[in-house]
C-alpha cells in the first residue's frame, strides 16, 4: 500500500539532508499533484555512500504548475514540470504546516 | 524557517541565472564513451561496485573550482576514479602505473609514420 495514488495533492519537504539528494532545491516547499506511482527503488542517498542493500523507498511521478517554479509572466498557466520525487520527501499538502 | 529550503549545491543550478545557452552540438568523444561504459559495467546490478549515485556524490565534493574546470566526462571520471580509490579497489599507486605504461605504449604508437 502505497502512501499517494495518481491525483493526490502534495507538498515537497525541505529535508535538510547533507551529502547526495535528487531532490533539486528549486522544488522544495512546492505543492503539486501526483501523476503516477513508479515503483521502489533504492534510496539515492544511501546509493551514494555505497549502501546497497536497501530498503527500497517508493518513487512518484509529481506535476508542478510551471508558473509556480518560475518568476516569467509569459508561462502559458496549463504547463507543468513533472519531476521524480521520493516519498519520504513528500508530504499531503492539507497536513503540511510549513507553507511559505 | 518557513523559507528555509535547506541546502542547495553548488551543482543544483536549477532556475539560476545563466545567460544565454550555447547552443552548440558536442561531438561524443571516444573516451567519453569508454568512461560510460565502465561507469556501466562497475554499477550495473549484479557487480555494485560503484553506482550512478557515488559518481554524483563524487564530483559534488570536488568544490566549485575544480568542478567548474572539468567537463560532464571528466567529472565522471575522476570521481569514479576517487571511489575506487577510496574503496581500495585500485591504489593510486597501481592507477599511476598502468596511466605510465599506457602514456609510453601511446607515445610510441605516435612516432610511427
Amino acid at each position: 500500500m502505497t502512501r499517494f495514488a495518481a491525483g493526490d495533492r502534495v507538498r515537497v519537504l525541505a529535508l535538510h539532508k547533507d551529502g547526495h539528494v535528487r531532490i533539486p532545491y528549486y522544488i522544495r516547499h512546492r505543492t503539486g499533484q501526483v501523476t503516477q506511482y513508479c515503483g521502489t527503488y533504492l534510496n539515492p542517498e544511501d546509493l551514494a555512500v555505497g549502501h546497497t542493500s536497501g530498503p527500497a523507498v517508493d518513487l512518484y511521478r509529481v506535476a508542478f504548475a510551471q508558473t509556480q517554479l518560475w518568476p516569467d509572466d509569459g508561462i502559458p498557466s496549463q504547463d507543468t514540470l513533472v519531476i521524480e520525487i521520493y516519498d519520504h520527501w513528500l508530504a499531503p499538502e492539507k497536513d503540511s504546516d510549513d507553507a511559505p | 524557517m518557513q523559507n528555509d529550503k535547506g541546502t542547495k549545491g553548488y551543482h543544483d543550478v536549477g532556475g539560476d541565472a545563466a545567460g544565454d545557452i550555447p547552443m552548440v552540438e558536442l561531438p561524443w568523444l571516444h573516451w567519453e564513451k569508454q568512461v560510460e561504459a565502465i561507469r556501466g559495467l562497475l554499477g550495473d546490478g549484479t557487480r555494485r561496485i560503484v553506482s550512478l549515485d557515488e559518481v554524483r556524490r563524487g564530483f559534488e565534493s570536488f568544490g566549485l573550482d575544480k568542478y567548474n574546470t572539468l567537463s560532464f566526462y571528466r567529472r565522471r571520471l575522476e570521481a569514479m576514479t576517487d571511489i575506487l580509490i577510496e574503496k581500495g579497489i585500485v591504489t593510486r599507486a597501481e592507477l599511476d602505473a598502468a596511466i605510465k605504461d599506457t602514456t609510453a605504449r601511446w607515445s610510441t604508437l605516435d612516432d610511427t609514420p
